[in-house]
This record gives structure tokens, sequence and C-alpha cells, in this order.
């Protein structure tokens, strides 16, 4: 933009003569009569506070384009008004008719929008007056901003979400599942653990004796039974049940010779003992 | 001996050290015998980028572009805005034929009614009816109002080599919103398509207008010139004036004393359409388990998955495929049907090329994609999808011990305890001896 400002001022003028606006006005006229409103528009300042229309309100322009120095009105090759919303970028063209003597006059009833005027939303359209000509210089004047009601948001191509980052999805997982207190746990294993105490307190009354405890004929059998008992805590905790069979096939040998022997030699004692 | 060799091999260097196509270095231009135009300052500045051009008229029969349904080049440009007849080999369908064989063109239109301008329909541009071209009044000059400076967005990564004005002269149109459209170089806003050429000519302006429908090619929302990527990678551009890379605009200043900038844009344009710049590739993409190196075959849910993908752009200056790690926005799916996971794909700091993300698998079992589907205007589209069985835990995969079942355990165990202590008891034991006791208490 800067280089075609500098543009501007450098190239050679061949237009001499500069145009302008006469008396340009605008009049919002209300079925209500309540956002009524008329003044004239300058050149240098946008209108403040910024026009706003209603859903049945109409916008009047009316102006004279006129030469600067001759004060003749002119009818300009292009008169446009250009519609831009700064934030969706959304812009409409409407070309104004211009008589002979440069009188151009527009009527924007928002009961009925024309084609030009681009799909709004609540951010205000910038409303410039383009006026161009083979003859005269050009003019572009910034009039106003002007709020309109919001329209249906323009038609979107279907694939069009997808050229931009879409929204992030995460999975919403199943809660944990819920524990009851291990006091709880704890209260009832103790319970579970309760006949021990009659059991050990019955055996200390009896105090069986066990005069054969590490006999040689024995241990190997008690020692089978226990890797049994392990054999299976292990299957609970990582083995598969493959290595189990496998590991117990295995453990099964000796556990039926120590079994012959610790039971031959518990029969032969109660032989003796008779 | 060897002198007459050495320019020669300085030669060959040079064409190696220039920039080159990521598909391909041969040209076909297809040249209007009528254009009163040179193009000498666009085809040299592409024969020093180390393109092979050929030249053919519209009606030539040789080279044909496409011959046993293989494409002879690798980019074709149609500089012949005005010719109605071309040779049988040239029609729209073969041009879209060319297009889904990853051929690149480059087509100039007019103001005249041709085929070409008949095909850019089918490419969402809308063109103005036949004899009208663009014009603008602004900014004030002492050129015609037809041949107008367009000012260069510097934020359009195609352009980044062009930095001033741009001389045009031609048609404008409109764009549908197709999303593969991609605009290069927007009319300014103040220009519109006339076929008046005086000032009388204004009423005629506001009826075109009040025509509806498309009645008004105006304002800064038109396209001048506008690419299009076919969702295979191929890229095809539409200029709607081939002024543009003449040599009078080239050479023509647009300030005392600074030329315009139609040299650098026609290059910029050529090499996003011959896909030189803005090109992507996704060379490998790999997942594992957090903490693990290996890729498993499946997945169990709730595991924590890192994916990792690598990506390159392809190098014009060094002809080669580089790391590239400028994609700020690349997200990553995992699908199922639809996706249960959309996560950003951050690019990884201090390891070029590589863009990683670690998230947990959702608890649903089933056959899952991880997906990369990143689409962005002119840039080529990255498309990745690897398929991954989620299956849930295996019977041994749960936790072993839930405070829940401390009482379980603990029965269990103490059975075995006890089976232990009885049998111990029992085989340790003397049994007379506690028949003795029994019968005493009998007693």
């Amino acid at each position: 933009m800067m280089l075609l400002g500098a543009l501007i001022l450098l190239a050679p003028l061949v237009h001499a003569s500069v145009l302008t606006l006469q008396s340009p006005r605008f009049t919002i006229t209300s079925t209500n009569a309540s956002q009524a409103r008329a003044e004239p528009i300058s050149l240098v300042k946008k209108a403040s506070p910024p026009l706003s229309l209603g859903p049945t309100d109409t916008l009047k322009i009316t102006f004279q384009v006129i030469e600067k120095d001759s004060g003749n009105g002119v009818q300009p090759h292009q008169t446009f008004l250009r519609f831009f919303d700064e934030v969706s970028q959304e812009e409409g063209i409407q070309p104004l008719r211009v008589n002979s003597a440069g009188k151009a006059k527009f009527e924007l009833n928002m009961a009925k929008p024309p084609l030009s005027l681009p799909p709004t939303s609540k951010d205000p359209l910038k409303v410039t007056l383009i006026i161009g000509s083979h003859l005269h210089s050009p003019l572009k004047v910034e009039l106003f901003d002007l709020h309109v009601p919001a329209s249906h948001p323009p038609p979107q191509h279907p694939d069009e979400a997808s050229f931009h980052p879409l929204p992030v999805i995460q999975h919403t997982f199943r809660p944990d599942q819920k524990l009851p207190p291990t006091t709880i746990s704890a209260a009832f294993s103790a319970l579970v653990l309760a006949p021990w105490v009659v059991l050990l307190g019955l055996w200390a009354k009896i105090s069986p004796r066990v005069p054969r405890l590490f006999s040689p004929s024995i241990v190997p059998f008690v020692a089978t039974l226990t890797a049994f008992e392990v054999l299976l805590f292990w299957y609970w905790i990582e083995l598969k049940l493959g290595q189990v069979l496998l590991y117990g096939a295995i453990l099964a040998i000796p556990t039926v010779f120590a079994g012959k022997q610790a039971l031959v030699s518990i029969g032969q004692q109660r032989l003796r003992q008779k | 001996m060897i002198l007459p060799l050495v320019p020669f091999l300085l030669l060959s260097f040079a064409a190696i050290l220039h920039a080159k196509s990521s598909t391909g270095d041969s040209v076909l231009v297809v040249l209007e015998p009528s254009l009163d135009q040179n193009f000498s300052v666009f085809f040299d500045g592409l024969r020093a980028r180390g393109y092979d051009l050929t030249f053919r008229a519209p009606k030539a029969l040789t080279p044909a572009i496409i011959k046993d349904d293989v494409p002879s080049f690798s980019h074709v440009i149609l500089f012949a805005p005005e010719t109605k007849s071309f040779a049988q080999d040239i029609s729209p369908q073969s041009l879209v034929q060319l297009l889904s064989l990853r051929t690149n063109l480059l087509i100039a239109l007019s103001q005249k009614q041709t085929p070409l301008s008949s095909l850019a329909a089918e490419f969402s541009l809308v063109l103005p009816p036949p004899g009208t071209p663009v014009i603008s009044h602004f900014p004030e000059r002492d050129t015609p109002a037809s041949i107008f400076p367009v000012d260069v967005s510097a934020s359009n990564p195609i352009l980044s080599s062009t930095k001033a004005p741009v001389w045009y002269s031609g048609i404008s149109h409109s764009l549908g919103n197709n999303p593969l459209l991609v605009p290069i170089l927007r009319a300014p806003v103040e220009s519109f398509a006339t076929d008046s050429s005086d000032d009388s000519g204004a009423p005629s302006i506001a009826d075109a207008a009040e025509k509806g429908g498309e009645g008004l090619w105006a304002g800064g929302n038109m396209g001048l010139v506008t690419g299009f990527q076919a969702t295979n990678g191929a890229r095809i551009t539409w200029v709607g004036g081939v002024s543009v890379f003449s040599d009078e605009f080239a050479n023509k200043e647009v300030i005392k004393g600074k030329p315009s900038g139609n040299a650098a844009f026609s290059q910029d344009v050529a090499a996003w359409t011959f896909q030189e710049t803005l090109v992507l590739r996704i060379d490998e993409t790999t997942h594992h388990k957090v903490n693990e190196t290996t890729p498993l075959s499946q997945y169990t849910t709730n595991d924590v998955v890192t994916y990792t993908a690598h990506i390159s752009g392809w190098d014009s200056g060094k002809a080669t495929w580089l790391p590239y790690s400028g994609l700020k926005d690349i997200q990553l799916e995992f699908t199922m049907l639809d996706p249960h996971v959309r996560t950003a794909l951050p690019p990884v700091k201090g390891s070029p090329g590589t863009y990683s993300t670690t998230f947990r698998v959702p608890d649903r079992h089933g056959v899952f994609k991880f997906v990369i589907d990143y689409k962005r205007k002119g840039l080529t589209a990255l498309q990745s999808s690897t398929t991954v069985p989620v299956v849930p835990p295996r019977h041994d995969g749960y936790p072993r011990f839930l405070s829940a079942a401390w009482p379980y355990y603990v029965g269990a165990i103490s059975t075995s305890i006890g089976f232990i202590l009885f049998s111990t008891i029992w085989l340790g034991g003397d049994v007379r001896e506690m028949k003795k006791g029994k019968t005493s208490k009998t007693e």
C-alpha cells in the first residue's frame, strides 16, 4: 500500500481536474421513527457514532459529483459504493446511477436488501465511495461505518472445514472402578483369619508331638507339597497355564517318589509299633 | 583439449546447483505465434533455474503433450489465450487427463471465448462475459485504465520473492467456494470489469449490475491469477492476462527508477505451479508405547502411545528433500469410523522434520487408524494412515491384588498353609501316642 501511495504522489498528473462531492447527505428513515437520523457526510471524517440500521429501516444517500474547479456536475465512469466487513473479509460492490448532471441517489432498504450487500455479522460494514473516471483524477471517500442486522453466514463448501485446524477431540474415558475402603477389606481379611486362633488354641491344648518332623523320609515329601503350593501362587501372579502344567508335571515325579517313601516309612513305623 | 571442456563443465555444475522442480524439469510451451509480446525474461528465467523448454505452436502436431497415456512433459505452459482451435491432442479433456497424471499446467486466458475459458469454469472460476477486460482508475497514472499495477500481499507464501507491485492487464474472474482454489493475485479493490472505454459508458455498468446474479466483476474478491491444486498434488494456474509474463511489463517501471515486480512474480508463479515451492511429503511415520522404542502390532486399551511423523519439504535451491519443521497446525487423529482422539502434532524442538505427540489410547477396542490428513491452501496435501488394532487387556493383564479381594486372597493362602501344616503334622506326628492321649482323655 505504501508503494502505491508513493506512486500516486510521484505519477505525472495527467488528469488535471479533480472531482469532489457536493452536499453529500445520508438519511435514515425508520418505520417506528425511533432511529431517524439525517446528517451531511463529511469527506474527511467518518460519521460518529456509526450508523445503524434496523431490519425495516431505510438508508438514503444523496450527493452530486462536481468538478472542483468549475463546479459543473460530472457523470463519472465508475461510481461504486463498497461495503466491506473487515473481520470476515466479505465485500459487496453496488454501482450507483449518476445522471448527467452528476446527481446520485442510493437507497438501502433493509426489508429488501440488494444482492450487492455482503453476508453480514455483528461487525460493522465499512462503506466507501469509489469514483473513477477516464477524464478526472480518481476519488475514494470513506463515508461511514454501518451496522446492519446480521444475515445468514455465506454458504461454505463441505470440504472447507478440513482446510483449517479442526476442533480437538478428547476421549472421555470410563471412570476408574471404585474400591471399598481398605479398612473394610482388612477387617474382613482378619475375620477370615480368625479360625486360626481357634485352631492354634486347640492345638496348644493337645500339643501334638512331631518326633519325625525332620526325618529324611518325611522332609522331601513336605518340601515337594510346599513347592506345589508355591507353584500355584506363582501361577496367580505371572505364570501362564502351559508353564504351570510343565513345571507341575516335572514336580510331580519327585513328589510321587517322595510321597511313596514317606507313606511306606509311616507304614513300617506303625507295623513296628504294633 | 581440456580448455574447451571447462565452460561445459561449469555449465553442467550450474545446472545441478540451480533450482529444479520436485516432479521433473521438462516444460512444453504452447505459444501462440500471433502474440505480439516477447516473454524472453520469463523463459530465460526458467532456463536459468534448470528447466528444459520445448516450444510448439497450438496447431502443430508435434511434440504431443500426451502419448500412449503417458505425459511427455512434466509441466505445460499454455500461452495461447486467443486460439480457438487447437491441434487434436490439446483439448480440455486431455488437459484434465494431464492433471490426473500429475502434470502441472500454467494457462493464460484472454477476454475472448476459447475452449480454455470454458475449461476454467470446471475449476470453479467464473469468467466475465467475453470482451470485458478488468480496468482500474486507481491509482492516478499515465497508462490506460486497462493496464494497472497490483499490490502483492506480503503474507502470501507463494509470492515470497515478489516485492514490488505487478503490472496487470487482462480479465478478472470471481472464485467459487471450492477449497482447492489457491488465490495467488487478487484484483485491486477499485477495479472492475467493463466493456465500456469512456465515461459515457457509466449507465451500462449500473445496468449490468442490476441484471442480478454475477452481473458485475468488481472489487477485491475477484481473482487475477488463481491456482488450483488437485487432490493428487498436481497444480494448475489460471492467469487472466498473458502480458503479466511479458518483457514489456517486466521492464516497465512502477515508480521512476524502480522496476516492477513482474519478473519476480512470474518466476514465483511458475515455481509454485511447477511444484518447486510449498511442496511437502511425509517420509515416515512410527508409533510405539511411551518409554519403549519398538512399534507394537497391536495396542491395549488405555496404553499411552507416542506417534511420530517425519516430514520433508522440497528445497528447490539444493534440489533435494530436507527435513521441514515449519508446520504449526498439523493434527493427528486416532480413528475408528469416527475420530476418537484428535490432537495437535507439534514439531519436536531440536529434531528437524520430526513431529510427535503422546496420547492415551481410548478404552474402546477395535481396529483403529492413526490418520494425518493435512490440507492447507497452497501446500501439498499430506496424507498418512496406519492401521493398528486395539485390544482389551488379556486375562492376565489386569492388576493381581485388588484391595476389595483381600479376604479371598487371605482365605486361599491360609487354606494352603493349613493344608501344608496338617500334612506336616500328620506325616511327622506320633500316631500311637496321640491315640493313647485320646483314650486317656475319654477314660
